[in-house]
């Protein structure tokens, strides 16, 4: 049996903070519908409400045709519907079992009934294709298995509509395709499926309708053949979308490199690693989730145990014990994991901004206002979207706090700067800003390095990328040399 | 709920009505928080409030100056070391043994005063010393800790908890399970440390104003009080912003040991003795303190007024019961405790 | 009540004599191992027990070569209980002295060695069932309360306000608190004010104290009701400038209290009450003794406490003690 929903004039307010203003439409069952819309457009509020996690201040939800109020999460899965949240729910310690059964466990009389859980567990990861043991605790899994897990869980609880929110974001190529894959399978067996994403080809390829909600209002609706992807962004954003990529400036023809690394070695994750970057180059980082591209950088900057043969900043020789070396010495690195690394999600967004360069406003004594100016400045320059200078960096939207983040790290003025997954989880209008952002920086003459899972990112934007495999720096690619064949080639070693 | 007109000006409202729906209006809600978020800050000095009122009506006296200045100034070493216990506890951590570290100070201090008196000719310059010692000895105590703790990778609980009993052992050993007694020369140049008073106000309440006003400012306009905060917030992200996470740990053992410091130096010149009862549950109601006014004891976030407020809280209630006869002197934990649940329960956060 | 103690004295010396005139014939293997569990020293008073413990080990040991003393002492009563354990299956005793951390939890523990042959010599607090030890030694709790309440009433002429301090509340805190009341019921002029825990310290009896002075305007004597509380009053009094109060009692005979009396140095303090850890160092010996002898103890012996005065505080004063 599959499941139809439909959206009465929802309204979801947090205190004085309205998101939703009355949203309504239906999804009929069956079918894949792909949900749009930018970062704080009321998409993941919307999801949650359907799913049990949030409660609609005002409106009505029908689950075929019929009014219901779920009070939690467990209410709405007992009508099949199930969220699988961006940022996993995952008990790390427990086992893959234990988690796809984690609150519905089956019992034989007072005890656990393991044999049966395992036995049921390993059916469904065969089902979403993730050939392991239901035993193996969570905690060893890498990010694109335990988003598998994370469907298989839904699947144990008979999910009939399924919700993914941005389910790529973290997913290699190859990974995606057995996503893909997966999903036309499940819509085979009748399971209705919202797909929220930001990856526009993604959405063009899989879903047989899309909805556009823009500022927590419905805009509009429409059968995928019948739209295309840059009429899909402009009914996002509201507005006629120029180019994604700002125009390649030509590498700079610098003899001497801003950044020098030889020989870096971080034990598990990357094996004698070279490379430059010229101050004004965009270098790109490309390979598969474990490749040791993120470890490599955390290594370079001492948050690893690693060893390493020769650095050089401007052509003199550095030793970084710690990021705060490599800081001082103008070396900044933004981490791709938002929450655990690179936001305090509970400060203002002014202590967030000035943490790295705190030096500059203590006289000795910190002086706010000085500090709010800056954050006034860079919420200008960064096109920070808050409703008021107060907030909380939480009450930012992802592509909001991302680009937080990144005034943050670049508040020191560094001049390299590493930028990890600078884009994931970010919609096309803040992408855009940031992609802009990032050439700037480059002409004002800093290095920038990005790393990404995004190919098409790493092309419209890098001078160079440096594929990584296995903990190895494969190649180095030029421009002229950048496709998506050749990447992927050399990432995945069947070049 | 009948909806309200001020929520139909808003435009969201406005909208979902015209299409149709019934809009709930969510001033109830708003105002709700409104109110928690007051009664969040205000908590502790409203449980304050109530209990000063409390006093007055249970015994006149409660209100008189005398008192107050008793209840401030008894309340002085607690809240001295409470100041320090924020700072850890904001930086996510934890310290037990600072009761334990004050009568090993107080001890050692007596020890080293007693010892120097016969070769100086001033007992001035041997407080004087003795004082010194005793913030060194704090400071000294409070790196030993950081280092254990950042350095060496120990759980906080784990190295107090350990230190705890290290430093009272020491003391009953230095004690010989007696008390350690000042000599009476000094003791008797030493007591107005205690018992002076500056313009009608005692030098301990003095001291303990300066120490708060001090860690106010520590805590709110450095940059050592915003990384503090950002450890306290998440170690990870300000480790990855460049902080050093393990200095600034140190140095928020070393600031709570130079509090102890301070708070013994005050303690001494009371009683002009050490024994194996000095300082004893201290660590419970300096953390206490910290708690009862606001500050999360996973950490991150607190304040020093708040601080403050709580430990003169603590003191007051003790100071009420015994100026009063209406409650069991079996009871009068209880009273304590259900007033800290109160307080607690008035300013727990929101989820 | 002092021939009590005379007699003891004689014995003992009769006793050490004929030993150390047979010392030579002693073996290696002791005739008598006394195992003796006390308290940790956490404060003034149990400091005290452990020093006097060790002070009769070192005494009785060198005067009488068959026998040999092992003391343990323990923060809790669970560790207490372990502690006899050892002492039976490790040390081999066959005699124990012990000062119960707690009556009812030990009773058990003690009665289970009795069981197994050692002679138990209980001192202070009284276990729950008496059949499990064989002697029991203890200070006059009710004495400390009794004479307490009688010289202050001989100094207030019968007529006057009293704020008392209490200890932790334990039987014994009771004892002494019941004893005072039974006094004061015969001078009805006399008016307890108040009676309030201080937990025998001198930091919350400063603070008790201070709460005292500034709720009552007339206190004519404190029964402070131990040495180390009486510290803390005496500072309280200080501070707050006040001369209503002729006396303040405290209890136990500590060192710096009878030195006080001794050389008069504060008008407050004229009097005291012994109740000294000597008493653990009397049980040792006396049961050291009278197993030597194959002798038993009396049932119960109760180490008198005495009112101590100018006159007789010198035989009260022991400077090397750490109490």
């Amino acid at each position: 049996m599959s499941v139809a929903i439909e959206f009465r004039d929802i309204v979801k307010a947090f205190g004085p903070v309205q998101v939703l203003h009355g949203v309504s439409f239906a999804l009929q069952p069956g079918r894949v519908v792909g949900l749009l819309g930018e970062n704080g457009a009321g998409k993941s509020t919307l999801m949650k409400i359907l799913s049990g996690y949030e409660q609609a201040t005002a409106g009505e939800l029908l689950v075929n045709g019929r009014a219901v109020h779920f009070d939690g999460s467990r209410a709405a899965e007992a009508e099949g519907i199930v969220l699988i949240h961006q940022e996993f729910n995952l008990a790390e310690d427990l086992t893959i079992a234990q988690n796809i059964f984690l609150g519905h466990e089956k019992r034989r009389g007072w005890l656990l009934d393991d044999a049966a859980m395992n036995r049921e567990s390993a059916r469904v990861l065969q089902q979403v294709g993730l050939r392991i043991s239901p035993e193996t605790p969570v905690r060893q899994l890498i990010v694109a298995e335990k988003q598998l897990v994370e469907i298989a869980k839904a699947l144990a609880r008979k999910a009939r509509f399924l919700i993914m929110d941005e389910p790529t974001a973290t997913l290699t190529p190859s990974e995606t395709e057995r996503l893909f894959a997966l999903i036309a399978q499940l819509k085979a067996d009748g399971v209705t499926l919202l797909y929220i994403s930001h990856k526009l080809d993604e959405v063009e390829r899989i879903t047989d309708e899309v909805v556009v909600m823009r500022d927590g209002r419905f805009v509009a609706r429409a059968a995928t053949r019948d739209v295309t992807r840059h009429q899909m962004a402009n009914l996002m954003v509201g507005r006629e979308l120029s180019d994604l990529y700002p125009p390649k400036a030509p590498r700079p023809a610098a003899a001497q490199p801003l950044l020098r690394v030889q020989g870096l070695t971080v034990p598990g994750w990357a094996e004698g690693v070279s490379f430059e970057v010229r101050p004004g180059e965009i270098l790109g980082f490309a390979g598969l989730v474990g490749a040791g591209r993120t470890e490599l950088f955390e290594g370079l900057l001492g948050l690893r145990p690693r060893t390493v043969e020769r650095v050089e900043l401007e052509g003199r020789p550095v030793r970084w014990r710690n990021p705060r070396d490599a800081a001082n010495q103008g070396l900044t690195y933004l981490s791709e994991d938002r929450k655990g690394k690179g936001l305090h999600v509970h400060f203002g967004l002014r202590e967030n901004l000035t943490l790295m360069a705190l030096s500059r406003y203590a006289t000795p004594w910190l002086r706010p206002d000085a500090e709010r100016r800056a954050l006034e400045e860079a919420v200008k320059r960064f096109g920070i979207r808050t409703g008021t200078l107060d907030n909380r960096a939480s009450a930012l939207s992802g592509g909001n706090q991302q680009k937080l983040a990144l005034a943050k790290v670049l508040h020191p003025g560094p001049k390299v700067v590493v930028l990890d997954e600078p884009t994931r989880g970010v919609d096309v209008g803040a992408r855009r800003d940031i992609y802009f952002l990032i050439e700037a920086l480059a002409r004002e003459g800093r290095a920038v390095i990005v790393i990404s899972s995004e190919l098409l990112e790493l092309i419209g934007l890098c001078h160079r990328v440096a594929v990584m495999r296995g903990g190895h720096l494969r190649t180095t690619l030029d421009a002229s040399q950048l496709t998506e064949e050749e990447l992927i080639a050399h990432a995945t070693g069947t070049h | 709920m009948p909806p309200e007109p001020t929520d139909a000006m808003k435009p969201g409202a406005a909208t979902s009505a015209a299409v149709g729906g019934t809009p709930r209006p969510d001033t109830s809600t708003r105002a709700g928080s409104r109110a928690r978020a007051l009664l969040h800050g205000f908590g502790p000095i409203l449980g304050l409030i109530v209990l000063c009122i409390a006093g007055t009506a249970l015994n006149s006296d409660f209100a008189t100056l005398d008192n107050v200045m008793n209840v401030l100034t008894r309340t002085a070493f607690i809240g001295i070391i409470a100041v320090g216990m924020c700072f850890v506890i904001i930086s996510g951590g934890i310290d037990l043994s600072v009761g334990s570290m004050a009568a090993l100070i107080a001890g050692a201090m007596i020890l080293v005063m007693n010892r120097l008196a016969p070769s100086f000719g001033s007992p001035v310059s041997v407080i004087g010393i003795g004082i010194g010692f005793a913030l060194l000895l704090g400071a000294l105590f409070g790196l030993a800790h950081g280092l254990l703790i950042a350095r060496g990778g120990i759980e906080p609980f784990i190295v107090t908890l350990g230190t705890l009993g290290i430093f009272r052992a020491y003391l009953t050993y230095f004690a010989d399970g007696g008390a350690i007694t000042l000599d009476s020369d000094l003791s008797d140049v030493y007591s107005p440390v205690y018992y002076a008073s500056l313009l009608g106000v005692p030098i301990p309440v003095w001291v303990f104003l300066a120490v708060a006003l001090v860690g106010g400012l520590i805590l709110n306009r450095t940059a050592y009080g915003r990384y503090v905060q950002a450890i306290g917030s998440n170690e990870q992200v300000a480790r990855y912003a460049a902080v050093d996470v393990g200095r600034i740990k140190v140095l928020t053992y070393m600031l709570l040991g130079a509090c102890v410091g301070i708070a013994t130096v005050l303690y001494v010149p009371r009683l002009g003795s050490a024994s194996p009862t000095t300082g004893l549950l201290w660590e419970l109601e300096a953390i206490a303190a910290v708690i009862v006014g606001g500050t999360a004891l996973k950490g991150g976030a607190g304040t020093i007024t708040g601080t403050v407020v709580g430990a003169v809280l603590l003191s007051v209630i003790s100071n009420i019961l015994n100026l009063t006869s209406i409650i069991s002197v079996y009871l009068n934990s209880a009273v304590q405790g259900f007033v800290i649940i109160s307080v607690a329960f008035m300013q727990r956060r929101r989820k | 009540m002092k021939s009590v103690i005379r007699k003891l004295a004689i014995g003992a010396s009769a006793v050490a004599a004929l030993l150390t005139a047979s010392g030579a014939l002693a073996q290696t293997q002791p005739q008598v191992h006394i195992g003796v569990a006390i308290p940790t020293a956490t404060h003034g008073f149990t400091g005290g027990i452990v020093w006097w413990a060790n002070q009769a080990k070192k005494d009785m040991e060198k005067a009488h070569p068959g026998l040999k003393i092992t003391v343990k002492t323990a923060a809790g009563a669970p560790e207490q209980a372990n502690q006899l354990q050892d002492l039976l299956t490790v040390n081999k005793i066959n005699t124990l002295v012990i000062f119960p951390f707690e009556s009812a939890s030990l009773t058990k523990p003690v009665a289970q060695l009795k069981g197994k042959g050692v002679y138990v010599t209980v001192v202070d607090r009284g276990l729950t069932d008496t059949s499990a030890q064989d002697a029991y030694v203890a200070g006059d709790n009710t004495a400390f309360g009794k004479l307490a309440a009688e010289y202050l009433a001989k100094r207030l002429n019968g007529k006057g306000n009293i704020v008392a301090l209490r200890g932790i509340p334990t039987t014994l805190d009771n004892e002494r608190m019941d004893a005072f009341n039974a006094v004061m019921k015969n001078y009805p002029d006399i008016k307890l004010l108040d009676a309030r825990y201080a937990n025998w310290n001198r930091d919350d009896a400063f603070k008790v104290m201070q709460d005292y002075l500034t709720r009552f305007k007339q206190i004519d004597a404190v029964w402070a009701a131990d040495d180390d509380m009486a510290v803390g009053v005496l500072k309280a009094i200080e501070q707050a400038k006040r001369t209503d109060i002729k006396e303040v009692f405290g209890g136990a005979g500590s060192k710096g209290m009878v030195k006080t009396i001794l050389d008069g140095k504060n008008k407050l303090i004229q009097a005291d009450v012994s109740y000294s850890p000597k008493f653990i160092y009397d049980a040792i010996k006396l049961t050291a003794e009278a197993r030597l002898k194959g002798e038993k103890l009396p049932a119960t012996t109760i180490v008198p406490s005495v009112l101590i005065t100018k006159e007789n505080a010198k035989e009260f004063y022991f400077p090397d003690s750490p109490f």
